[in-house]
């Protein structure tokens, strides 16, 4: 295959302008997770058992995470969006499927943005009807949830939250997240 | 009129050091930070601050809190005006503009109040009396025509304030909360039951309407109530819980959901403008415990509306939290001991305060504290009727005779203070269907138990003192803490309902019998007690009549004042008790909610999530003119300068048949169908014969619903033994994917399948028109793949374009040219469209948007939404060859049901003018041109200027198809819009029907 000659352009491009805004605090940081790579590797209850040994071997972690939660190493991270289905974050994986699980390509498919500072949860609990506390989303937990009537899927990584938004309506999304975080203080990264 | 109110030297929760300057009906007003409306105003001598609905008449502060029923003000001016805002509960702040309401000039001098003159006349009932039943209102059209008129009479008379026309321009926002402890309300009870709460751990939050929290702490003039809040408050900051004030809890709703509206910037004149006015917060609780108090009862007696005439403790509160002695000369009248304490306070503080319990048998205990105060008690005494028109002046008394009262003397008075009782807000409990209970001995309802996570303290529950309220508040508490624990439902063990040292003696109005007065139960809406009784004499005689014909309890505090002395009055009638009467389901919400809360963000462009396709932004460049479809934004069509939107489209179709046109088709769904059992599983869901599809290829397919109606078509594409990729309606995009899953999930769940949407994970334009295939091929890394000997129509591959982008591509066709479908993933898209659109123009070719798209559909009979609208068959779609005779599928064996498969159903046609030079639009029913009425025979779903036949065309369904029409004239019906055009019923494939230019 040759190599492709074009850059990838971001569903927030033009759109996405780095600077400080709103109040003087600096309460919201978002940065976009540019060039996503995601793939979903789904299996079948009598699958999952071997799927998940074969997922966990390959990704170099102990063991996959259980439903709603997310492991990885440095350069990627597993994340348990449906009880039989994973998503793959960071690399790439094979495309080819077999009998025991089925892989697909979704790095295109949704806008990932990555929120940190001291109302980053104030911010997506003013959507995202999830509970964010501590106790109850500790770092590494994964949700699915929606936002402004938009599905979304939210992790909460050791870096922040990681919002993935579905592409189309990324934009959308995001003029919402910017106009709530002024009154926190926006910095976009 | 200005009151004897005075603001006093020292004392109250006012800070004398930051003074605000407002507006008051279009003067200088001043108060302090902490006062509000009402106490500003009191304090600045303003007695009458609103006018009644129907009456007119003379308005003042009747309480201190959300009951409010007489100062309704307006505020805010222009774009910013909000009516019916309780003075009582306004903070004031620099700039704050306040107006009276419902009056002309002013609330001071109101023409209006010439109404009061006619009061007799607009007793309940008098508007259906009046104007409906009776000539000319029964005339018909006029008579309805008539009452319209008065109507706007009757509404410019009466009211509750004008909102601003203008648009709102705050923004106001969502947001969610969870904890593990609601705790509604900080008084007494609330906070020593969140204290409590904290300090086992868990994690609380304390919602409170009011700016300050401390409920009744805030009203009392002791140090140690002062001492007992800030410490509560202190200590729940340092075990983390949170206390938002400023914060109704408006509904309480299923599993433990509250509904809080919080005020962000109502009480701030320059507020930051990135700041929303108020927030929507939807709060999930495991357990919650209701300490919202109670409030205070007014008496019906006469002209108990006219200024200076409050409720008791609200005099407490604005002398203790206010600094406002709001009169001199003050009687207070009362039937329960609350009122003792109050009368001691207004004496201390200088006032001359005499009290008159209309119980007779008072302990000197009781008594003696007023001796010792020179408070003169006059028992077995009440009001019959304050005096005074637009300020209280004095009172004729009543006493007790018997079972009823006798004239009284006359009394002087500046101010005269009531208290009938108390009400314990039950409204939160109300609203999860819980009935409260009539406690007899408290002359109040109160909750009943409840098996939900909820608890109810202090005096919600009836409880009267501060101690017991701090107790229960304690014992709800320990309840909510061994529920959250042990995951059951525990009950408080708190003090019981009551805590006077005397009992409190039932009275709600007081009357001698041959005297008329008008005597007030809801204020607000000018309800008196005879409206009561004539209700019940005209048969009104269930409460839920009674409101409705009356309007208790109807106005803007939904009941808060009047509804427990209404049953009482309508108790007294019928010869029951009150319990038997029975009482009003609260709703939510418990105070007013603004519109824009309810709308958060998603107003304006917002108002629904936009979708944009990857093309969004190279469309627009391009000058692409955009329409919604659906959630999606489309380019609708790329006029040139000058074009109008016809000229366009027809130039954009006319291309695209003569060369080349280009179309952003990214809004189709997508959906990735991969597992060992994909096939099967296809197979099942289209109504045709997937079984044999090879790899490399695609079909078109429809699929039913289960009772055998179509529910969407596309295309699948076979890419391996496991892989497919199915695109749908761009409309049915989500339908369909989820029916795919619930089919996996709950019928066949044991087919190795998955679904998963991929709609946003590929970009997709067709190319379409003779020159396509050069123009695809010239984007390509390697043309000779797309050959019609490589590639031939249903043909699908992979491969890459020029700059190395990985593409897929389908020959396919919905314009009814030689066509292709080529995706790329989103992110490179532009690059797809720019190789694409630079070859489109070497070879005279365009871009097309949705219009042209429509135009060449129509021309070729090819269906989309509006004709898979729900109620066609495969067959009446003219597709019913396709559908499988072999094989079991979804819908197979409901779509031959004898009325689905009758021949004079309803059939696609296509639809010329009879006379060519005429059109006729999408919407119009055919008729035979004998019969237009009724439904007539069928409907036109779609039409078009055909560029290729050079006249309107349309599609649409006819009863028997074409086939019953041929060479008879139907009419197309239009008769609000163009009227009726002949036309002919043809073969839904108008252009090229055996596909030539399709197959190339």
């Amino acid at each position: 295959m040759a190599d492709i000659t074009v850059a990838r352009v971001s569903a927030l491009a033009g759109y996405y302008n780095p600077g400080q805004y709103g109040a003087v605090e600096s309460g919201v940081v978002i940065r976009e997770v540019s060039d996503l790579n995601l793939w979903q590797l789904a299996a079948w209850p009598e699958t999952l058992s071997a799927a998940a040994e074969n997922l966990a071997t390959a990704s170099g972690v102990g063991s996959v995470p259980g439903f709603g939660c997310a492991t990885g190493t440095e350069s990627l991270a597993l994340l348990r969006i449906e009880p039989l289905k994973f998503w793959v974050y960071g690399v790439s994986a094979s495309s080819n499927g077999s009998d025991e699980s089925v892989v697909l390509d979704l790095s295109h498919s949704r806008t990932q943005l990555r929120i940190t500072g001291e109302y980053a949860t104030t911010l997506l609990n003013g959507y995202l009807p999830v509970d964010l506390r501590d106790a109850a989303f500790p770092v590494n937990s994964v949700a699915s949830t929606a936002f402004h009537h938009v599905g979304v899927t939210l992790w909460r990584s050791p870096a922040g939250y990681e919002l993935f938004m579905p592409r189309g309506f990324a934009l959308s999304l995001w003029e919402l997240l910017q106009e709530s975080a002024l009154q926190y203080g926006l910095v976009i990264e | 009129m200005t009151s004897h109110a005075k603001r006093l030297s020292q004392g109250g929760l006012i800070d004398r050091s930051k003074p605000i300057n407002f507006r008051w009906d279009n003067g200088k007003v001043s108060g302090y930070q902490g006062d509000t409306l009402a106490s500003a105003l009191m304090a600045s001598g303003e007695s009458i601050l609103g006018r009644s609905f129907k009456y007119h008449r003379p308005r003042g502060v009747m309480s201190a809190g959300v009951e409010e029923s007489g100062a309704l003000v307006t505020v805010g001016v222009s774009h910013r005006r909000d009516p019916n805002v309780k003075a009582t509960t306004q903070e004031i702040y620099n700039g704050l503009a306040a107006f009276g309401q419902n009056a002309w000039p002013s609330v001071r001098r109101d023409l209006g109040a010439v109404n009061g003159l006619f009061s007799r006349f607009f007793a309940a009932g008098f508007y259906y009396k009046t104007f409906m039943g009776i000539p000319p209102m029964e005339w018909g059209k006029k008579g309805t025509g008539i009452w319209m008129q008065y109507e706007k009479l009757i509404r410019r008379a009466a009211g509750m304030g004008k909102a601003s026309r203008l648009a709102d321009p705050d923004s106001y926002e969502h947001g969610h909360l969870f904890c593990d402890v609601l705790v509604v309300g900080s008084g007494p009870a609330g906070l020593a039951a969140a204290v409590s709460c904290a300090k086992a751990g868990l994690d609380v939050i304390v919602v409170e309407q009011d700016f300050e929290a401390g409920g009744d702490y805030l009203n009392q003039s002791s140090t140690d109530a002062a001492t007992k809040r800030t410490q509560a408050i202190e200590a729940l900051k340092s075990a983390g819980a949170r206390v938002m004030t400023r914060t109704t809890a408006f509904g309480l709703y299923d599993y433990g959901v509250a509904g809080l509206l919080e005020r962000v910037t109502d009480h701030i004149g320059d507020p930051d403008p990135h700041l929303p006015r108020q927030r929507f917060i939807t709060l999930r609780a495991k357990h919650t415990i209701i300490a919202t108090g109670a409030l205070e009862r007014h008496i019906a007696f006469g002209n108990n509306d006219v200024p200076g005439v409050m409720t008791a403790h609200a005099a407490n509160a604005y002398l203790n939290r206010f600094a406002v002695l709001p009169g001199q000369n003050i009687r207070v009248a009362t039937n329960n001991d609350s009122a003792y304490g109050v009368a001691l306070n207004l004496a201390k503080a200088g006032a001359d305060v005499k009290v008159m319990d209309a119980r007779t048998d008072i302990p000197d205990s009781v008594s003696g504290l007023l001796d010792t105060k020179g408070v003169e008690l006059y028992t077995g005494v009440s009001v019959l009727e304050a005096k005074g028109s637009r300020a209280v002046s004095g009172f004729q008394s009543a006493k007790a005779a018997g079972d009823g009262w006798q004239v009284g003397d006359h009394h002087n008075c500046d101010l005269l203070l009531v208290s009938g009782g108390w009400s314990p807000v039950v409204n939160l409990l109300s609203h999860r269907g819980v009935r409260p209970g009539w406690d007899a001995d408290n002359c109040c309802f109160v909750p009943s138990p409840t098996t939900e996570a909820i608890q109810v303290a202090g005096s919600a529950l009836g409880v009267w003192g501060t101690g017991d309220c701090e107790d229960s508040g304690r014992a709800a508490a320990t309840a909510a803490i061994e529920s959250i624990k042990t995951g059951t439902i525990s009950f408080a063990n708190g003090p019981a309902a009551g805590g006077w040292e005397t009992p409190i003696k039932p009275l709600y109005e007081v009357r001698v019998e041959g005297q008329s007065q008008k005597s007030f139960i809801d204020p607000q809406h000018d309800v008196t007690a005879d409206d009561v009784r004539l209700a019940h004499q005209e048969g009104f005689v269930s409460v839920e009549h009674l409101k409705r014909y009356t309007t208790l309890g109807m106005a803007t505090d939904q009941g808060k004042m009047g509804n427990i002395i209404g049953m009482a009055l309508m108790a007294e009638a019928l010869g029951k008790e009150i319990p038997e009467v029975g009482t009003t389901t609260f709703r939510p919400p418990y105070t007013p909610i603004s519109l824009g809360a309810l709308t958060g963000r998603g107003s304006g462009a917002h108002f629904k999530p936009l979708r944009r396709t990857p093309l969004h932004e190279w469309n627009l460049e391009n000058g692409a003119t955009m329409v919604d479809a659906g959630l999606w934004q489309r380019p609708w069509y790329f006029a040139r300068e000058g074009e109008t939107i016809t000229e366009a489209y027809i130039r954009e179709a006319t291309t695209t048949r003569e060369t080349v046109g280009l179309c952003d088709v990214t809004s189709l769904g997508k959906i990735a169908i991969q597992g060992p059992d994909a096939t099967e599983f296809i197979n099942r869901v289209y109504s045709n014969a997937f079984a044999k599809l090879p790899i490399g290829k695609a079909r078109y397919g429809i699929m039913l619903r289960d009772d055998g109606i179509v529910m969407d078509d596309g295309t699948t594409w076979r890419f391996s033994e496991t892989d497919y990729f199915m695109t749908t309606t761009t409309a049915h995009a989500a339908k369909v994917m989820v029916w795919l899953e619930e089919l996996l999930q709950t019928r066949w769940s044991n087919l190795r399948v998955h679904v998963t949407s991929v709609s946003e994970q590929w970009a997709g334009v067709a190319v379409a028109g003779p020159e396509s295939r050069a123009t695809l091929q010239a984007c390509l890394a390697d043309a000779t793949v797309i050959t019609n000997e490589a590639l031939p129509f249903m043909g699908v591959l992979e491969t890459t374009l020029k700059n190395g982008v990985p593409c897929r591509i389908a020959r396919i066709s919905f314009s009814g040219e030689m066509a292709y479908e080529v995706y790329v993933e989103s992110d490179y898209a532009n690059s797809l469209m720019d190789l694409l659109h630079a070859h489109a123009l070497d070879a005279n070719g365009c871009l097309y948007g949705t219009e042209a798209l429509g135009a060449l559909r129509i021309e070729k009979g090819h269906v989309t939404g509006v004709e898979l609208d729900g109620r066609t068959t495969i067959d009446d779609a003219g597709l019913g060859k396709m559908a499988s005779e072999t094989k079991s599928y979804i819908g197979s064996a409901l779509r031959k049901r004898p009325e689905m498969m009758k021949e004079d159903r309803p059939r696609l046609v296509g639809i010329f003018p009879k006379d060519r030079s005429e059109k006729f639009k999408a919407g119009s029913i055919l008729c035979a041109e004998d019969k237009v009425e009724g439904h007539g025979e069928g409907w036109i779903t779609a039409v078009t200027h055909s560029p290729a036949l050079g006249h309107w065309i349309g599609l649409g369904y006819i009863s028997g198809g074409s086939a019953s029409w041929s060479g008879k004239t139907v009419v197309a019906a239009d008769p609000v819009r163009t009227g009726n055009v002949e036309v002919e019923i043809v073969s839904p494939h108008m252009v090229d029907p055996t596909g030539e230019r399709m197959h190339g």
